[in-house]
């Protein structure tokens, strides 16, 4: 069963269950830089990308479902970013958190961010994992 | 699949004419925006001014998204967004001015966002690839609006004879210019239809008073017989006038502009 970062603190001041307790995009949680340049870098950038938290929710982008693809070139990652509404007010937290974080690794220099609408985000995208921790904040999707 | 359009293969009538239409679509959701944003207190509930502060948020990503396609016809975004005098917004003239009472706004929700979502429906549907692929997403968020919409429209027509004349009249009032600036069939809304961009305005008009007949007709309102405004002035591709200032000064930002980090 997957985990959510989560404290006790909010029945200290009264709210019914656990808040959130991450750093913008996650950033107290991350790990990095690889020790040693992995064997398959898609597959490492995906795990890093897992690492990056939804600035209002305690998932990961992927497990929300926005990251649509990424390419390799050479040492730049090309990340393909929906966003879960046209006027999302947290874009450039996400952009920015996306670019730190796969900028921890050494094999990758640069980081572009590319904004897509197609098609457009549901809450359909959610992962089964994401779908779960959801649950256990009693957030249904 | 229609062939995706070639901007480039455009002459400069084809150019004009698709600035043209991606500004109306743009200035005419951010003044929507400003529109809503004008009763995120005072309407008749908290949660119904939630729901309009809500759509106001989806009015302005939805801007946001289409002003940044000015770039492929060689417009910068930027300066059109913040350095724009009043006379050159080009949004649908029934979004000029405030409205009065929360009658005003729901039927603005209902005549005038439902017109640019149709509007946009015929764009996504065009040889455009950012149209094709970024309106959907609009369009899908314009669906709560057009609930909101319906819902309150026929609470307020089935309520009391004042609350529903005051809807009528906003409703009389609204279809006129907004059926001017959907059916604009002018040069270049024509070059548009040529180019497979958009859908002819016969055809959206059509659309739009299906869409519309059954709740106008709540209160007493033939749309077959509503006739658009006259005086549709092609160069500026609006009607008569233009948004009142204060409303511009709020979409420019201009008490912002010093803190403007874009």
């Amino acid at each position: 069963m997957p985990t959510v970062p989560t404290t006790d603190r909010g029945l200290d001041i009264g709210f019914p269950g656990r808040i959130s307790t991450h750093k913008s995009g996650g950033r107290d949680l991350w790990t990095g830089p690889l020790k040693e340049l992995p064997a398959d870098r898609m597959e490492a950038t995906w795990a890093a990308l897992d690492e990056v938290l939804d600035p209002e929710l305690p998932i990961s982008l992927v497990e929300l479902g926005l990251i649509y693809d990424v390419e390799l070139i050479d040492k730049i990652a090309i990340v393909q970013v929906t966003f879960t509404s046209t006027a999302c007010p947290c874009i450039e937290f996400i952009r920015e958190d996306l670019t730190d974080r796969l900028e921890i690794e050494p094999w990758i220099k640069k980081v572009e961010i590319v904004e897509v609408w197609d098609p457009p985000w549901t809450t359909k995208r959610v992962t089964p994992a994401g779908r779960a921790k959801l649950g256990q904040l009693g957030v249904g999707a | 699949m229609k062939e995706l359009l070639e901007i480039q293969g455009l002459d400069g009538t084809g150019i004009s004419a698709l600035r043209r239409l991606i500004l109306t679509l743009a200035d005419s959701k951010r003044m929507m925006g400003i529109r809503y944003s004008d009763w995120l207190l005072g309407a008749p509930s908290i949660e119904a001014g939630i729901a309009v502060s809500s759509m106001a948020q989806d009015e302005w990503g939805h801007a946001r998204l289409l002003y940044a396609m000015l770039k492929d016809v060689g417009l910068e975004p930027l300066k059109i967004e913040h350095e724009r005098p009043a006379e050159e917004y080009t949004s649908v003239g029934a979004l000029d001015g405030t409205f009065e009472h929360w009658a005003g706004i729901v039927a603005a929700m209902t005549v005038v966002d439902e017109a640019i979502s149709v509007a946009l429906l015929g764009f996504s549907r065009g040889r455009y690839e950012a149209a094709r692929t970024r309106v959907p997403k609009m369009l899908a968020e314009e669906e709560f609006h057009a609930s909101l919409a319906k819902a309150w429209y026929r609470r307020i027509a089935e309520s009391s004879s004042k609350a529903r004349s005051l809807l009528r009249d906003s409703t009389k009032g609204l279809l006129p210019p907004v059926l001017a600036w959907l059916g604009a069939d002018d040069e270049a809304a024509k070059a548009m239809v040529t180019a497979g961009v958009t859908e002819s305005s016969k055809s959206m008009t059509e659309t739009y008073r299906d869409r519309l007949r059954d709740l106008a007709a709540l209160v007493e309102v033939n749309i077959d017989q509503v006739q658009p405004d006259s005086g549709w002035d092609k160069d500026r591709a609006r009607g008569p006038g233009c948004p009142d200032e204060d409303a511009v000064e709020r979409v420019r930002g201009d008490r912002n502009r010093a803190l403007l980090v874009e």
